[in-house]
């Protein structure tokens, strides 16, 4: 029996992250919205905003695809948590 | 009155600086060197700039003495340059713009090295040799842009330097550039190596494909030391340089030459300040705080562009690894 072709798998996960405020959510989509995935092709990734949650949609052809942009995704989405900390309003604080 | 911080991570160097109407009020900046031998790997730069950039900008704000709500502009670095690092420092700008409810603005890496020098040596309208080390070329500005006369068609003369001195385990620090430099000063032999000019366009793969494959060979024979082969690809590159800035000022009938960038200190300087008194010119050039890729070239390229009305939103923010100098329309000149 034929392996099953790798363009017909899709690995796809969500994430989520609660923020303190639908203000915060917003900023946190603002900050990671706008640059496209460095790969071309094999992935594709989508940012939404509810209430206060930042959620993340992700499809991949490939696990390994998957793995290293859900991890760049973490790397940043820490740094614009710690800004919000740093010189955010003081419930961020 | 208008104040500008700026965010600058695209090579190997983090920075914030911040402007006020022409005066450099802080400038702090961090630069990750690698051991000998090894090139800038990318994902690490990204991670040394991640861990300091914020340490960098309460820096910047202490320095200058001055309040997130006097800021009027938050500028960065859009590209070109390495796309871990430029993301990362893209990131914070946007956060801290948008935190701080104030516009955001994209700036071209170059364009921040010209107004940077531009502002700092007076120059009126120079013929600019653009030394960064991801871009390379003779600009000149002309009718709303900054035209690109001539440049490497292959690598910049920064990566180069930086290879060569991998090839020979140069140190990084404080830069390969600079190393080279120093020991080009105990060089006495001169070695040929290919000089490759085309027309206004400057080539240096083929100098450095040929150092690398002959380096190793004319050292172990004895030929010539690692201080002749720096004495001698400085005297080379730099030599390609100025040759292709004098076409370009006897093209635009220019009597000025500004250097900009990273390679652009000591040794370039001297010999295109020979090439400007044959010719009657005057050369400008920055000392090391502005030649080197720093946050406060930014922001005062971010000053000219707010005045001038740009402001990038942040759809438009995204940043880029390759982004020509002339892609800017340089509203803020006549």
């Amino acid at each position: 029996m034929a392996a099953p072709h790798s363009e017909t798998l899709h690995f796809k996960t969500v994430g989520s992250v609660f923020l303190f405020s639908n203000r915060l959510a917003q900023i946190a989509h603002g900050s990671l919205s706008p640059d496209a995935e460095p790969r071309k092709g094999g992935i594709s990734k989508e940012l939404r905003v509810t209430d206060n949650n930042l959620n993340v949609f992700w499809c991949a052809e490939e696990a390994r695809i998957l793995r290293v942009s859900v991890g760049s995704f973490l790397d940043h989405l820490a740094l614009v948590l710690e800004t919000m900390q740093a010189f955010g309003p003081s419930e961020t604080q | 009155m208008t104040i500008v911080i700026g965010f600058e991570g695209s090579a190997n160097k983090i920075g914030v600086g911040i402007v006020r109407d022409g005066a450099v009020l802080s400038n702090p900046r961090r630069t990750y060197i690698t051991p000998p031998g090894q090139g800038r790997f990318s994902v690490e730069t990204a991670k040394h700039h991640r861990a300091c950039v914020l340490s960098v900008l309460k820096e910047a704000l202490l320095q200058a003495g001055i309040q997130p709500a006097d800021i009027d502009c938050v500028a960065f670095t859009k590209g070109p340059g390495m796309g871990g690092s430029v993301v990362a420092v893209a990131i914070v700008a946007r956060t801290v713009a948008q935190l701080w409810k104030k516009p955001l603005l994209g700036v071209n890496h170059c364009i921040g090295h010209i107004e940077m020098g531009r502002l700092i040596t007076g120059a009126a309208n120079p013929t600019v040799l653009d030394c960064v080390e991801t871009q390379r070329g003779v600009i000149s500005y002309s009718e709303r842009r900054y035209r690109i006369f001539g440049e490497a068609i292959d690598i910049a003369v920064g990566n180069c330097l930086d290879r060569f001195a991998r090839v020979i385990k140069i140190s990084n620090d404080p830069s390969p550039g600079y190393n080279i430099e120093q020991m080009a000063k105990k060089g006495s032999q001169f070695v040929e190596l290919p000089y490759t000019v085309k027309g206004m366009d400057v080539s240096f793969s083929g100098i450095l494909s040929y150092t690398e494959e002959m380096a190793h060979k004319m050292l172990g024979a004895g030929e010539c030391t690692p201080e002749d082969l720096c004495f001698s690809l400085q005297e080379t590159l730099f030599s390609m340089l100025v040759e292709v800035t004098e076409r370009a000022m006897a093209h635009c009938g220019s009597r000025e030459v500004l250097i900009v960038g990273g390679v652009g200190c000591n040794l370039l300087q001297e010999m295109m300040e020979v090439m400007c008194q044959e010719r009657g010119a005057k050369l400008f050039a920055t000392d090391e705080r502005f030649c080197i890729d720093n946050g406060a070239m930014i922001a005062q390229a971010g000053w000219e562009m707010f005045r001038s009305g740009h402001v990038t939103s942040l759809e438009d923010s995204w940043v880029t690894q390759r982004f020509r100098t002339d892609e800017v329309e340089v509203t803020w000149r006549d």
